[in-house]
């Protein structure tokens, strides 16, 4: 049982040269470039509009895009409309990285966090719902058997081969039944995004801004809460920390994301990291300017070392995760050691953003950790 | 034995000693009784704890809790492993099936509470008797089907969670049996039977114990043996002279749990000097300062319970909207914790905190109607505040 979720981070790295994905990392400023005075509504102003907002229309034009390519695929299943499908998914998937730090909002009240990214997928449930032809996706029972991870498993894993595959949505006895399934995951997707991105533009976004007290309601509190639970359970423990065995008494290598893809589980990882870090360092998502954010809150209260010293730590960590082999199942049946290398970088900034961040802040952690029964 | 002690107290003068730069050495409460570092006491060179019974039933506990959400058990087997009898195969364990001891005789069975009220005794047993039925009987056919208000079936947590199994309001049975037990057994039997001057004095105990006389066949005297006991329904799966906690599933995982919670910090520790200090006690003959333990252990262990059920009423409220599963699932342990309210112990007193008939009726508004899938925030909070107020805590300090 998750209780809450939150935060990210971002960081300024050493840089752009890492970056896969052009979007993602900015050099900082000059020294002395923070010219605007620091204020807990420009940094929430500065989140909502060049950060929040595009980032979730970037992920609701991807999954439009996502929907186009599954209609042309159930229309015609082939390779060609297989692979374009394919491609989308993938779109839309590294989009979705950007996003799952924002569990506030519209995106908190229908757990948007747990209709999109929960793995690993039931792939029990998964074929149960196919083979019934009914089912109620909006059920929590469902959170295992929709969403991207649903996807991997329908794109990647009903079949040996892409022919085995194909099959399934095309000459299989249940192939309506699979297209049909196909077409609610992927329209629900797209349905429950733009919920969320309607809600910010028509009413959100300004509650949002103007909400600055310190308290544990405040969209300030709960968004830095938001930061830094998502750094820590969306990012360290989901994409590396679980699979990798942290908190089991063995790896469990069928736990990365993507894992029927096989080969991106790395590259969504670094995404996430660099939607942290960016955010850390209150990057837009639209231009790559910097603008106000958690690194400016820090600076604002004489705490420039430690804002440096996060984003070392974040620099770190994408050192050590760029190490590792595209698909993270792969690299812990050859040598965990890595991963759990990765997952030691990352915990190393767990506490400077959980203990050392929040004190200068003055805000207290607002989730903790499931009981366990 | 008393040298053993004596030398231990030497010891403990010593480090505490050392440890002080206050010449002011605080008195101890009794100057006649100091408790060991651990608890460990032994008579001419051998070891006179032994609570093998405890351990036996906690680990008979153990499996029949497993055994209640394997949906192919029959009614039967359930029941063979809550009164087991001797020699029968109810256990996977060849040990527990050898064993005379049974958990359903001694639920509800204490000394103070029950040996006059077997009317009440028998319908808390029955009350676990249909728990256990009906897990079978209406829980188990609907296993692979979704539960709605009114049916039986399962509902799994929200972001691919647990799945829990639950009747027809919500309740998951194994979860009542489980922390129900708690109460029925280990509290009942440690707060109102074996710390209890009823049993510890009982018969010849005292003079065979001033005297030294030992069991027929043993190392310890009767009194020894039973505070032992007492001990063993916490500590009985754990390390005595070093508890771990957290390893079993009844009163020593809730210790811990509460123990874990900044504003009970110490709690654990206050129980575990108590049960100590008590044992210390009797074998120094000082039976104030044994039964000034025993209303320690009491209040504390009273405590746990009552802190527990306000616990996970106050985390269900987090949930009843977004994720019925985990609300139900606190809202059934919860359900267990209130049920074991009636074993706890007032110190001083032979009451408890809220008495049967009291926790009839949180139980009758928690299962109005459609049950957990009816009850609203207000009366979670109503509860809650009425189990708090007979406590030292707050139910914000308890909730979270």
């Amino acid at each position: 049982m998750i209780k809450k979720i939150f935060p990210v981070v971002f960081l300024v790295l050493s840089i752009i040269a890492c970056s896969s994905d052009d979007n993602t990392i900015t050099t900082p400023p000059n020294e002395g470039g923070n010219d605007v005075v620091f204020s807990r509504a420009s940094m929430l102003r500065n989140f909502a509009d060049n950060i929040i907002i595009p980032s979730y229309q970037e992920l609701s034009d991807n999954l439009d895009a996502l929907e186009i390519a599954k209609d042309g695929f159930i229309a015609a299943p082939s390779q060609p409309t297989l692979d374009n499908f394919r491609a989308a998914w993938l779109t839309a998937y590294k989009s979705w990285q950007r996003v799952e730090i924002f569990d506030i909002g519209k995106a908190e009240e229908i757990q948007l966090n747990f209709q999109m990214n929960i793995y690993p997928v039931n792939t029990a449930d998964v074929e149960a719902n196919v083979s019934a032809g009914f089912y109620d996706l909006s059920s929590p029972n469902n959170h295992d058997a929709i969403g991207f991870p649903a996807l991997d498993y329908l794109l990647y894993g009903v079949g040996a081969t892409d022919i085995e595959i194909i099959e399934k949505y095309d000459t299989d006895p249940q192939a309506e039944n699979y297209k049909d399934y196909l077409s609610a995951v992927t329209n629900r997707m797209k349905f429950i995004t733009q919920l969320v991105l309607s809600d910010w533009i028509v009413n959100y976004q300004n509650v949002f801004a103007a909400s600055t007290e310190n308290n544990a309601s405040s969209a300030a509190n709960k968004i830095v809460n938001d930061f830094i639970f998502y750094y820590e359970k969306g990012l360290r423990a989901n994409k590396i920390g679980i699979p990798a065995g942290n908190f089991s008494s063995t790896p469990l290598p069928d736990r990365v994301e993507a894992f029927y893809n096989q080969e991106i589980s790395k590259e969504l990882a670094l995404d996430a990291l660099n939607a942290v870090q960016n955010m850390f360092n209150g990057i837009s998502t639209v231009d790559n300017a910097e603008g106000q954010g958690f690194k400016t809150y820090l600076q604002s209260l004489d705490r420039e070392d430690l804002a440096d010293l996060i984003n070392e730590k974040f620099n770190a960590a994408r050192e050590k995760m760029q190490l590792l082999d595209a698909n993270f199942t792969t690299q812990i049946n050859t040598d965990n050691t890595k991963m759990t290398e990765a997952y030691d970088a990352l915990q190393a900034a767990v506490v400077l953003l959980k203990v050392d961040m929040l004190q200068a802040f003055n805000i207290a952690v607002d989730y903790v950790d499931a009981d366990g029964d | 034995m008393k040298k053993i002690v004596i030398g231990l107290l030497a010891i403990s003068n010593i480090i505490f000693v050392s440890c002080s730069s206050d010449d002011d050495v605080t008195t101890p409460v009794d100057p006649a009784v100091v408790a060991p570092a651990t608890y460990a006491f032994s008579r001419d060179g051998i070891s006179t704890v032994d609570y093998n019974g405890q351990t036996t039933r906690i680990e008979m506990g153990d499996e029949l809790i497993s055994a209640l959400t394997d949906n192919t058990k029959t009614e039967a087997q359930l029941d063979g492993m809550f009164a087991h009898i001797e020699g029968e195969n109810n256990f996977s364990d060849a040990d527990l099936n050898a064993s005379n001891k049974s958990i359903r005789s001694k639920t509800a069975a204490s000394s103070d509470y029950f040996s006059a009220n077997t009317t009440d005794a028998n319908a808390i047993k029955a009350d676990f008797d249909t728990w256990i039925a009906n897990q079978v009987t209406e829980v188990f056919p609907n296993w692979n089907i979704i539960a709605t208000a009114g049916n039986a079936g399962n509902l799994q947590e929200a972001g691919g969670g647990a799945t829990r199994y639950i009747n027809g309001k919500g309740l998951e049975y194994n979860q009542a049996v489980n922390k129900g037990l708690i109460g029925a057994l280990m509290v009942d039997q440690i707060l109102n039977n074996y710390v209890s001057t009823s049993v510890l004095d009982a018969g010849t105990n005292r003079a065979d114990n001033d005297a030294g006389i030992v069991a027929e066949g043993k190392s310890y005297t009767n009194m020894e043996h039973k505070w032992d006991e007492a001990f063993g329904y916490l500590y009985g799966t754990d390390n005595a002279e070093n508890p771990i906690l957290n390893e079993d599933s009844f009163l020593n995982k809730y210790v811990s749990r509460v123990e874990n919670d900044a504003d009970f910090t110490g709690i654990a520790s206050e129980i575990y000097e108590a049960f100590k200090l008590g044992r210390a006690a009797i074998v120094a003959k000082n039976y104030t300062v044994r039964d000034a333990q025993a209303n320690i252990i009491r209040e504390k262990i009273s405590e746990i319970i009552a802190i527990r059920a306000v616990y996970y009423l106050q985390q269900a409220k987090n949930f009843l909207d977004s994720d019925k599963a985990a609300a139900f699932h606190d809202l059934s342990e919860g359900f267990g914790f209130i049920y074991s309210l009636q074993f706890t112990r007032k110190p001083g007193t032979n009451e408890p905190y809220f008495t049967k008939s009291e926790v009839d009726g949180f139980i009758a508004e928690l299962m109005i109607g459609n049950g957990f899938w009816d009850v609203t925030p207000a009366t979670l909070d109503e509860i809650s505040n009425t189990i708090s107020a007979e406590f030292n805590f707050t139910t914000a300090q308890a909730g979270s």
